[in-house]
């Protein structure tokens, strides 16, 4: 457990040294923010919806501060596969699934941490329909939380996975480029999934892809009401347990294989 | 035409290297295609939803975001050495190797790389520009086909002009390099819709500072029938100049900037 | 006027150094890389330029070759000064960086040949013979169609060195060309050099730390330290400064005996060999091979100069580099 949380630990002081650069992401962010929010309101004059607007833009200020969490992109493995580095790892006595899913999830979580608080204290000071709206209530606040916790883990088993593939064939970026393609359209991203026709959202969000960040944002605008948070949570869980044995069984598979290879 | 015969030939070894690795390759191009397939079908699900905003119809709506994805794209794969290859060039010092060689600074930057790949968003583009003039059942002529045109390759030098800005921090080694990013991709996707939606400053700054509103939409107005704030036909013509003259101010900074670099070497 | 005129260079970097604990602006440092600088280069040279890490050599080959401004000071290659004609005059010249390939990974390396050929506008006629001819020196001849990637190190920098002339530059800049190769493969560059040279009248200055490089190829050397110019003239008459002692190694017929040498000479043993380290400069050498004679029979004698990276760095420890 220590050593997960030292991976942990060197991956945020990382992302620290960075500052300069994620002082413009930030602006960077911000700014697509106002402009699909602008867009989105230009939208709604025309031909207002059921949806309140306050909640579409709330979806987007959540979606652009966590952005961070969607993408898979661990540019450091590309040169430790190429350059043999794996091998090291490989001689750890850590569980490579484990060890791999710890560092998947720090990277998601110090990216976006650091990037989302400013990002969220600009937003809240905006005017109303711009700005990000308050949660529908504490209890939906505390949902929106667990369920952005799960969706976390579920979408970390799910890079774990493409990682697993990624490790057999030494070459990520086609593969990580998919995963990321898949997650901007279908975790609500490029679109909010609200504005989805309906009969697409009942599918898109059974998906692990939307459980990241649709499924918590959700619950926190109370577009999925208190009592239906049982039901999403659930979902999530399923999800984090199929990911994660079926991650197990590849990892486990393609270890042996990376051995036999010898790197 | 000797420039011209040497940038073909660098495209074609750049090519010819990325096919080396063709499984890689063609998975690339193919999540390119799902990316801008993703942008379009926002488009074609907005569309659907909306039905349209102001006085654009669908079929204008295709119109605007094929303009910019043709344009955008085509840019990038002729243009990626300041797209995207420029900061790479200044940090590995392979400024210093071009610098050594008898050919322009940005000639040699032009044939330093290119991103086949995006031609998939190409055709994706072009897919919703045909969509779009169908949809809207655009009268076209000679003229508008000429306008289309210009605006296009115009486009391209404007989108040039603002990479070129975050080669020149990047020399000066700003460390907030993505605040160009802002203005750049920010625009591609603000842009994908007509200005005149947005709010005033979002308008001011599509016009005025990265004019991808005179570029591409005044243009792309008057071939639709529909021109932008009513302006007169002409501007279709004169308006997208304004791309030539942004990137023209950017490539003095640029000189400034180069002049820079060798007086403090890498 | 000779090939090369430098000036009173003078070239000073501004750096920042690195922030400390608790300041939120960054100091900022001049460091001045070349004093004032001045040196002559005639057509045909081969010119050896050394001196410790930092010195400013990188900064000179930068400027000569057009890439850096300098503060002040003056340079003329082949009557051009390097940062006003740049086009022109990077022309004629050819750079290769020990560290750093000019030529496209991924391709055949006959193919970065040809987009070279194209970039520096030479007439096919003439490529193709300089081809031959430089594929021909350096043994390239199988390795033409294999690209960079697959090539050892060695093979790399043959071919770096042939993309380089193949315009046939006047001017030949090489910055540690021999670092990393193997034996063989330094031997063979060097041959190649001294060839180029002899053959096309290339002038070359060499930048190294490879001693043995300057001595089997420099008439001249100049030694470079703090940014100025130190020394200017001939390899062996600048270690002879610093050759102050040899090294006698003998094997004698009977294993036991004891020589009687002079004061100031060093005597061990290592197994069967005595070894005697002395001053040529107070014990004449054929004096002191006479005493080993007459001490005994001998099997073997070997007498060892110092060895030359010793010598350098007693000269950098005098010059206080």
């Amino acid at each position: 457990m220590r050593s997960y949380l030292s991976a942990f630990r060197l991956r945020w002081k990382m992302e620290l040294q960075y500052r300069g650069a994620m002082i413009g992401g930030i602006i960077c962010q911000i700014m697509f923010g106002l402009i699909l929010i602008a867009l989105y309101r230009a939208l709604y004059a025309s031909k207002p919806q059921e949806m309140p607007i306050e909640h579409v833009v709330t979806y987007v200020w959540l979606q652009q501060a966590f952005f961070r969490m969607l993408l898979a992109s661990d540019a450091d493995l590309l040169d430790k596969i190429r350059s043999g580095g794996i091998a090291y790892d490989l001689c750890r006595p850590l569980s490579l699934y484990g060890f791999y899913y710890a560092r998947i999830m720090a990277q998601k979580m110090t990216g976006s941490l650091m990037r989302a608080v400013p990002m969220l204290v600009f937003a809240s000071l905006l005017p109303k329909g711009w700005g990000i709206s308050l949660p529908a209530s504490v209890p939906a606040l505390l949902c929106a939380l667990a369920g952005l916790v799960l969706g976390l883990l579920c979408v970390s088993a799910l890079e774990n996975i493409t990682m697993a593939f990624t490790m057999k064939t030494l070459d990520p970026r086609g593969i990580q480029a998919m995963l990321n393609m898949l997650m901007m359209v279908l975790s609500g991203n490029i679109l909010p999934l609200t504005l989805f026709p309906d009969s697409w959202q009942k599918v898109i969000t059974l998906l692990p892809y939307a459980q990241l960040l649709d499924a918590p944002i959700r619950l926190y605008t109370g577009d999925t009401p208190l009592s239906e948070a049982p039901r999403i949570l659930a979902l999530q869980a399923g999800w984090i347990v199929v990911l994660t044995a079926l991650g197990i069984l590849l990892w486990n598979r393609h270890q042996k294989q990376i051995i036999v290879q010898g790197g | 035409m000797n420039t011209i015969k040497l940038y073909l030939r660098s495209m074609i070894m750049l090519i010819r290297c990325q096919l080396e690795y063709p499984v890689s390759f063609f998975l690339q191009t193919f999540a390119q295609f799902i990316m801008e397939g993703s942008e379009m079908l926002a488009v074609i699900l907005i569309v659907d939803r909306f039905g349209r905003v102001n006085q654009w119809e669908a079929g204008d709506l295709f119109f605007f975001f094929g303009m910019m994805s043709v344009t955008f794209y085509l840019t990038e794969i002729f243009g990626r050495g300041i797209t995207g290859n420029f900061p790479y060039l200044i940090r590995t010092g392979q400024m210093d190797t071009i610098l050594l060689r008898p050919r322009g600074v940005l000639t040699q930057v032009l044939c330093s790389a290119t991103d086949p790949r995006r031609i998939t968003c190409v055709g994706i583009g072009i897919v919703s520009l045909v969509i779009g003039s169908n949809l809207a059942k655009i009268q076209w002529t000679w003229l508008k086909a000429l306008a289309m045109a210009e605006a296009v390759m115009l486009g391209g030098v404007l989108i040039l002009g603002l990479f070129l800005i975050e080669a020149i921090f990047v020399i000066y080694s700003v460390k907030s390099v993505e605040l160009v990013n802002a203005l750049t991709y920010g625009g591609r996707s603000a842009c994908e819709y007509p200005v005149d939606i947005f709010p005033k400053p979002l308008r001011i700054l599509f016009t005025a500072i990265a004019p991808f509103a005179l570029v591409l939409h005044v243009p792309s107005g008057y071939i639709l029938g529909k021109p932008l704030y009513s302006w007169p036909a002409w501007t279709a013509f004169v308006c997208p100049l304004s791309g030539t003259v942004f990137f023209a101010i950017i490539y003095c900074f640029f000189r400034l900037a180069l002049r820079h670099y060798r007086s403090t070497g890498s | 006027m000779s090939y090369i005129q430098v000036d009173h260079l003078r070239k000073t970097f501004t750096v920042r150094k690195k922030r400390e604990k608790g300041s939120l602006l960054r100091e900022r440092e001049t460091v001045t890389a070349l004093q004032d600088l001045s040196f002559q280069i005639d057509k045909g040279e081969l010119v050896g330029y050394i001196g410790p890490n930092g010195a400013g050599k990188s900064t000179t080959v930068k400027i000569l070759s057009g890439i850096l401004t300098p503060d002040s000071g003056e340079v003329l290659v082949d009557g051009r000064t390097p940062w006003l004609e740049r086009r022109e005059h990077v022309r004629h010249i050819g750079v290769v960086f020990g560290q750093r390939m000019q030529l496209w990974w991924d391709v055949p390396i006959l193919d970065s040949y040809d987009l070279l050929r194209e970039i520096y506008r030479v007439p096919e006629a003439d490529y193709k013979k300089r081809l031959d001819e430089l594929a021909e020196a350096l043994q390239l001849g199988d390795l033409l169609r294999t690209p960079l990637r697959l090539m050892s190190l060695g093979q790399r920098m043959r071919a770096e060195l042939c993309g380089s002339l193949l315009h046939r530059p006047g001017l030949l800049f090489l910055d540690e060309p021999t670092i990393g190769l193997d034996a063989v493969s330094k031997l063979a560059l060097r041959d190649f050099l001294r060839w180029e040279n002899r053959e096309h009248g290339t002038t070359v200055l060499l930048t190294t730390h490879d001693m043995e490089d300057i001595s089997a190829l420099c008439s001249r050397v100049m030694v470079l330290g703090h940014g100025q110019k130190l020394y200017d003239g001939s390899l062996p008459a600048l270690l002879s400064r610093y050759d102050t002692s040899r090294t006698v190694i003998v094997r004698f017929e009977d294993a036991e005996i004891q020589p009687q040498l002079p004061e100031g000479a060093v005597l061990s043993r290592e197994g069967e060999l005595v070894k005697i380290v002395y001053a040529p400069q107070e014990i004449p050498t054929p004096d002191l091979v006479a005493l080993l004679q007459k001490a005994g029979p001998i099997r073997e004698m070997t007498i060892q100069p110092q060895n030359i990276d010793y010598l350098i760095a007693s000269m950098y420890r005098e010059m206080d580099l």
